[in-house]
């Protein structure tokens, strides 16, 4: 029986685990685990006997996947991680995406340089999938400021969503053997046509189990200003799709600005979705005033959440994997910021509360009641 | 042609635990890429440590020969004498 509410933390210095009981009164902290260095992608693997997961990339040694059977008492490397075949000539530079397959061993796996990994036996041995890691748009895709990453994996049966930054939007409908660009309605602000086939710089992309052919997409905004080539393009940033990724149209409208990094969706309704809109330029909330905002009908009006929050003088990030959301009756929701603070917003974020304020600088926040 | 020389390598303590906790290795090789191909050969969990999976050394360890950075020699073509000492160290980062 699911009893305790499981935090996994990646940050700049290692993985953290919190958990506490379903009130979620008192989180205990564990950590941090890995050898303090960047953890840029974790995963709560709820399916047979837990396991949590976790990147561990170094700058000197190389790329690591670590794997804790105990519920994050410890953490321990598995056997190897995603490498690319000797004679392809690109080395990994960074894990950005973990999550489960099918069965209970199957893992997913979204790195840097843009590039898909699977494995068949819970991370001890990886397989490049060929399908968009040598896809022929792959070598024309550029980096970000964050590096050119795939971090977005998101698995509906046969169809496979991926988001690359800056790639765009890829989906494949045969379980991963091909992918083709799906950015109908995808704006760009960096290119002259505003609305290239591929080459956007998608931030994130959810999803709702029960409601597979709703997703929604907080993208690279913040170009309304724009006075160059193919003229301004406001409010691309947050999007909303309704055929399966196929096509996507603004739902932007209403927010203080359309630049961001998460985007999160209420567990039991496919309509209720949360952004952290952020200044284009500092990426800090706008105002220096952080808050959370939510719409309640598939993004035609939002509302802004920040009782508990810092009213002033708040210049934090929350970068794209920061924000998640329990699946307890009435969820909660959790970000990390770059200046290492964990916060709960407790009643689908009504009343927010710092849980812990001097982390490292927190890349990463998963949440699963195990 | 005669047996390679016999080099030591010495290694960082992060890296000891891919090599059952030694702190230098003996092998025999004629120059540090030949070095690196003997650890890829027998030392595989410490060698994807060292080299990445082009067979590149990683951009933040640094490879010194004796009291001399490889990169001030002739990089992974330097060639290897009997009793040579081959450090391998991280940068110096941070701050």
């Amino acid at each position: 029986m699911a009893d305790r509410v499981v935090l996994t933390i990646g940050t700049k210095k290692g993985v953290f685990v919190a958990d506490a009981a379903k009130p979620r009164r008192m989180f205990s902290l564990r950590g941090p685990f890995g050898p303090g260095i960047p953890v840029y992608s974790t995963l709560i693997d709820t399916r047979g006997t837990p396991r949590l997961y976790a990147s561990s990339c170094s700058p000197f040694f190389g790329m690591k996947v670590l794997r804790s059977t105990d519920m994050g008492k410890s953490f321990k490397e598995t056997k190897s991680a995603p490498a690319f075949p000797k004679d392809d000539g690109r080395a990994v530079a960074n894990i950005w995406s973990l999550e489960p397959g099918d069965g209970k061993k199957e893992l997913w796996c979204g790195v840097e340089p843009a590039s898909l990994f699977r494995s068949h036996d819970g991370g001890d041995s990886w397989e490049m999938v060929p399908g968009i890691s040598n896809h022929e748009h792959a070598r024309k895709w550029q980096p970000g400021n964050g590096g050119l990453c795939m971090h977005t994996i998101i698995r509906d049966g046969n169809r496979v969503h991926l988001g690359i930054s800056t790639g765009g939007h890829y989906l494949s409908e045969d379980g991963g053997e091909t992918f083709q660009a799906s950015n109908q309605g995808v704006g760009a602000g960096f290119a002259p046509d505003p609305y290239p086939e591929f080459g956007q710089c998608v931030h994130k992309i959810a999803r709702h189990d029960e409601a597979p052919g709703r997703l929604y997409m907080q993208n690279h905004g913040g170009w309304a200003e724009w006075t160059g080539p193919g003229g301004p393009r406001p409010d691309i940033g947050v999007l909303r799709s309704d055929d399966y990724g196929h096509s996507w149209r603004s739902i932007a409208k209403g927010l203080p600005s359309d630049f961001g990094f998460p985007i999160v969706v209420h567990p039991d309704d496919a309509d209720t979705v949360y952004v952290m809109p952020l200044e284009p330029a500092t990426r800090a909330c706008p105002g220096g005033a952080p808050a959370v905002w939510r719409s309640e009908n598939g993004g035609d009006s939002w509302s802004r959440l920040a009782r508990g929050l810092p009213k002033k003088e708040s210049y934090f990030t929350i970068l794209r994997d920061a924000m998640d959301i329990d699946r307890l009756k009435t969820p909660a929701l959790y970000f990390g910021t770059t200046t290492g603070q964990l916060w709960i917003g407790r009643e689908g974020g009504e009343k927010w509360e710092c849980l812990f304020d001097s982390l490292p600088p927190i890349h990463n926040v998963k949440v699963a009641v195990v | 042609m005669g047996s390679a020389p016999t080099i030591t390598i010495y290694l960082p303590a992060p890296l000891r635990t891919y090599c059952a906790g030694a702190t230098q290795l003996s092998i025999e090789a004629r120059t540090v890429r030949g070095a690196l191909e003997e650890l890829e050969r027998t030392q595989s969990a410490l060698y994807r440590n060292i080299c990445d999976e082009t067979g590149t050394v990683r951009r933040h360890l640094n490879v010194f020969v004796n009291a001399d950075n490889m990169r001030d020699l002739e990089g992974v073509d330097t060639t290897l004498t009997a009793g040579d000492e081959v450090t391998i160290v991280p940068a110096v980062s941070g701050g």
